[in-house]
């Protein structure tokens, strides 16, 4: 079985030569343009190599590879990407004989010692030769302190030709820019690169004329999403960090969509992929991503944001975990956008284009902002909002029922006021629980899918009557803990229904000891935990920024976050 | 004390054996020990590096061992002190290309990166990258825009001006700074123009323009080797030197001192109406023109300084205003002062 094609052997090989040792510019941007594909190549090739029992039997296979691997030793575009460099440096590994039975090995070890050598030092009798061996420092400390000191002083070089350039029509000056963006390629995962990439980037935003190599974009939006995995995952296994500058992220968002796009999808991912962590503390991984920071200060980030989420909920529609995303998001966002000085700020408008705008004060105000005796009123003003809304969905329309999709989206993305109804609903007498229950029921079944409002509405209250009977009555009678429980296992408001109930436990006045025997009894399955575990969290967030803390809620939701976390 | 000093001789002995053919008796056991050995060379290069006392006794050490290495291994070369801050770097190299050198002993050098641990001590790839990462960043920069100098020797200088200005920076360092000068110079004997451009950038070095220790001690360096300013001065271009001349009040008399002795190797050709050399330094009428040219162009107060030193050579040399006598004259009358 071949390890590596022919084709492939000749393509690579005739690159290998053309690029020489890349001191040409043209040499320069080809090596980079293909540095991705080279790096499988290479380990193609590696494979190849780990299967060969000796060293002559890897020769008389792979007759190129002494040439093509020499070669690349010799271009510093490849040698300076760390990833294609240690492919190398293993398959040279793989060449070398420990025990060379035949002349074929023993010069093979040789060449590859010297391979080496050239790696590690400097051609004898150069004056780059003299200053190392005699700086009184180790050959690793001074080129990582010579490397230092060339981004700097080219980082400056690229901050000067910022400086010329006031507004985005101006045409970029320096034709350099490219040539420096393309070796930048290579090094993006040097973590001392950050000060030049940073200024590189911010002058593209500034210049305004696509000044920069696109693989250098590709790369670094690559190596950033890598990053944000790894920090989300919190696996630092095969981290290659990239450390940049808050202001140089923003604006490689803003000079590459799709960029931003993987921003936003890997933030995502990365809250989907791990619960236990992100239920914990999902505000603050949510403002370390930078995307709320980034949407406030533009506009066009905070559109495309939203869109991809709007766009996700719409495949996978009850998801719980999104929806927390989507309302942390959210407040992170608009907390972002109160702290903007007024004269900076856009009209909220701006922000929201698509839904009612008679929807966004009552909606983008906090609860925190509203007195809570007026919570009752604010929330029926919310409601009658959204019932004109629906009432042109009669026509079943697409413009009407958009209109509808963008209130619930919106409804979606200010979820702590669905919190707060869900909160109200505790202690609520049956006369004002309609319009709560009204809202809640919007928020879990927006569509009339099926005609089934009445009968979700109907469910609505009957558990909302089930849970005040089961949690205000010493001892919870047994035919109320059963039918809470038969309504969160039938699949039709299981959501709903949790969301009350855990809204109960955290908020109802009843001794702490009745409370965690109820929850026991009825947060047993698995699946319930963890989508109980996401409601909590966005329980969470809306009392963090709540105007006074109650200490005893505080605990209550602690404690129930541990139960669930602990099984 | 002494106990150090046995240690040096025996990380020479180490060093010179590895470039032998006995190397081949190496194991396992003995490489390690011999990178531990040459870690510790590391360490105490780095405490007493500036510490005139004791780096001095230990430079008497290093000197007279190898001597007697010479004698009994005529093949290996002698150590520096400034090198032992490399030495574990100069094991692996006389390993690597020394042929006896056991065969099993590289992998143990080299091991796998995917198993070996990021920060063990044979892993070179911090190295590699960030040798090339400059190299590679070196060259995308070949636009001389530091003062004419390529951006490569000018991150060399200023690594230079940094060492010789911590080495300076405590008393009695003066002979150690000196030497350090003349060992580079000798190690880069292939290329001097590169060097010339190094040393232009370590006169440049100083962030804090006051701060003249450097460019001082450099330029006294480049007095006591005979010919070596006149070199230096004549391989940088007259905008460098120029530049320099602005910065450092020093090397504006020591350049000034050189054109004059370029202009004194000139001599009238009364039939070809010129001046011409008169010895093998390749300096002409025109080129020492273009020097002052330079410096005239260079603004407030190095044009007027130039200015005022050239008419009081001309005046000091007769006062003449007839050319082909002086060639002060000859040279305001050319630059239409």
């Amino acid at each position: 079985m071949e390890a590596v094609s022919e084709t492939d052997v000749q393509f690579w090989m005739a690159k290998v030569v053309n690029w020489g040792e890349a001191t040409s510019c043209s040499a320069l941007l080809d090596t980079s343009r293909h540095l991705g594909s080279l790096r499988s190549f290479l380990q193609q090739v590696l494979q190849g190599l780990q299967q060969m029992s000796s060293t002559s039997e890897a020769m008389k296979t792979f007759p190129f590879v002494g040439q093509f691997l020499g070669r690349l030793c010799w271009n510093p575009c490849v040698i300076a990407d760390e990833r294609s460099q240690r492919l190398l440096l293993r398959c040279l590994s793989c060449l070398y004989s420990a025990e060379p039975l035949n002349a074929v090995e023993q010069k093979a070890n040789m060449w590859i010692k010297n391979m080496l050598c050239h790696l590690i030092s400097e051609e004898e009798g150069s004056v780059a030769h003299a200053t190392v061996k005699h700086a009184g420092l180790t050959p690793k400390r001074y080129h990582s302190e010579a490397l230092q000191k060339v981004v700097s002083l080219m980082t400056e070089e690229v901050i000067k030709s910022c400086n010329g350039l006031p507004n985005t029509s101006a045409r970029c000056s320096n034709g350099n820019i490219y040539v420096m963006s393309t070796a930048c390629a290579a090094l993006v995962t040097c973590p001392q690169m950050s000060p030049l990439i940073g200024a590189l980037l911010k002058h593209s935003m500034l210049c305004g004329t696509s000044c920069l190599n696109q693989e250098f974009i590709k790369e670094v939006s690559e190596a950033l999403i890598r990053l944000y995995l790894c920090v989300f995952c919190l696996s630092l296994l095969h981290s290659k960090r990239l450390v940049l500058e808050d202001e140089a992220v923003v604006n490689l968002w803003c000079y590459s969509p799709s960029c931003l796009e993987g921003a936003a999808v890997s933030l995502l991912e990365s809250v989907l992929s791990d619960h236990e962590t992100m239920t914990q503390s999902l505000d603050k991984h949510v403002n370390d991503s930078l995307l709320p920071q980034a949407s406030a200060d533009h506009c066009h980030i905070f559109l495309t944001v939203s869109e991809i989420y709007r766009n996700v909920l719409t495949e996978i529609d009850e998801n719980l975990a999104v929806r927390a995303l989507i309302q942390v998001f959210t407040v992170c966002f608009l907390q972002r956008l109160t702290g903007q000085k007024t004269q900076d700020r856009l009209p909220l408008r701006a922000f929201f284009p698509h839904v009612m705008p008679s929807l966004l004060p009552p909606l983008l105000t906090a609860p925190s902002e509203v007195p809570r005796e007026a919570w009752l009123d604010h929330l029926i003003w919310i409601r009658s909002l959204l019932q004109s809304v629906m009432e042109n969905e009669a026509g079943e329309d697409v413009r009407a029922y958009q209109a509808v999709f963008q209130a619930w989206f919106l409804l979606v993305q200010c979820g702590y006021w669905v919190d707060t109804a869900a909160e109200l609903l505790v202690l609520a007498a049956p006369e004002n629980a309609e319009p709560l229950l009204w809202l809640l029921t919007f928020f879990h079944h927006p569509t009339n899918r099926g005609h089934q409002r009445s009968q979700q509405t109907a469910e609505a209250r009957e558990a909302w009557t089930h849970l005040r009977m089961l949690f205000l009555t010493r001892p919870p009678p047994p035919r109320h803990l059963s039918a809470v429980k038969e309504l969160l296992s039938s699949s039709l408001s299981a959501n709903l229904v949790l969301h009350l109930f855990l809204n109960f436990t955290v908020f109802s006045h009843g001794p702490v000891s009745i409370i965690n025997e109820i929850n026991d009894k009825v947060l047993t399955e698995a699946a319930v935990k963890r989508r109980a575990l996401w409601i909590l969290a966005s329980i969470r967030c809306r009392l963090n920024s709540a105007a006074t803390r109650d200490d005893r809620v505080h605990s209550r939701l602690r404690t129930l976050q541990d139960t669930l976390l602990q099984t | 004390m002494e106990a150090v000093l046995r240690h040096l001789t025996n990380i020479l002995e180490l060093l010179a054996v590895s470039q032998t053919d006995h190397v081949s008796e190496w194991d396992r056991h003995t490489t390690l020990r011999g990178f531990q050995w040459a870690e510790y060379c590391e360490q105490l290069h780095s405490r007493f590096q500036c510490n005139p006392a004791v780096r001095s006794a230990l430079e008497s050490a290093l000197s007279d061992t190898n001597q007697r290495l010479q004698q009994a291994l005529p093949s290996c070369s002698p150590v520096m002190f400034s090198e032992l801050a490399q030495c574990q770097h100069m094991l692996l190299i006389h390993l690597l290309t020394n042929p006896s050198a056991p065969n099993s002993v590289i992998p143990i050098l080299f091991p796998d990166p995917k198993t070996a641990a990021q920060d063990s001590q044979f892993d070179q790839n911090s190295l590699i990258t960030c040798k090339s990462a400059f190299n590679l960043l070196c060259r995308t920069s070949d636009r001389t825009s530091y003062a004419g100098l390529h951006v490569e020797a000018v991150v060399r200088g200023k690594l230079l001006g940094n060492l010789l200005n911590s080495v300076l920076s405590r008393t009695g360092n003066d002979e150690y700074a000196r030497t350090l000068l003349d060992s580079i110079l000798h190690d880069s004997a292939g290329k001097p123009e590169s060097l010339y451009d190094v040393i232009a950038a370590a006169l440049l070095s100083p962030d804090d323009e006051t701060n003249s220790v450097v460019p001082h001690f450099i330029l006294a360096w480049l007095q006591e080797h005979d010919g070596c300013l006149s070199k230096l001065c004549k391989s940088l271009s007259p905008g460098l030197c120029t530049v320099i001349s602005r910065q450092s009040r020093e090397f504006k008399q020591a350049y000034w001192g050189v054109l004059k002795q370029w202009a004194s190797c000139l001599e009238f050709d009364v039939l070809e109406g010129l001046w011409v050399p008169t010895s093998d330094e390749p300096v002409t009428f025109i080129i020492l023109t273009d020097r002052f040219k330079d410096l005239l162009h260079s603004g407030p107060p190095l044009k007027e300084e130039t200015e005022t030193e050239l008419k009081t050579l001309k005046r000091e040399a007769g006062d003449f205003n007839v050319k082909g006598i002086c060639i002060w004259t000859d040279v305001i009358i050319q630059l239409k002062l």
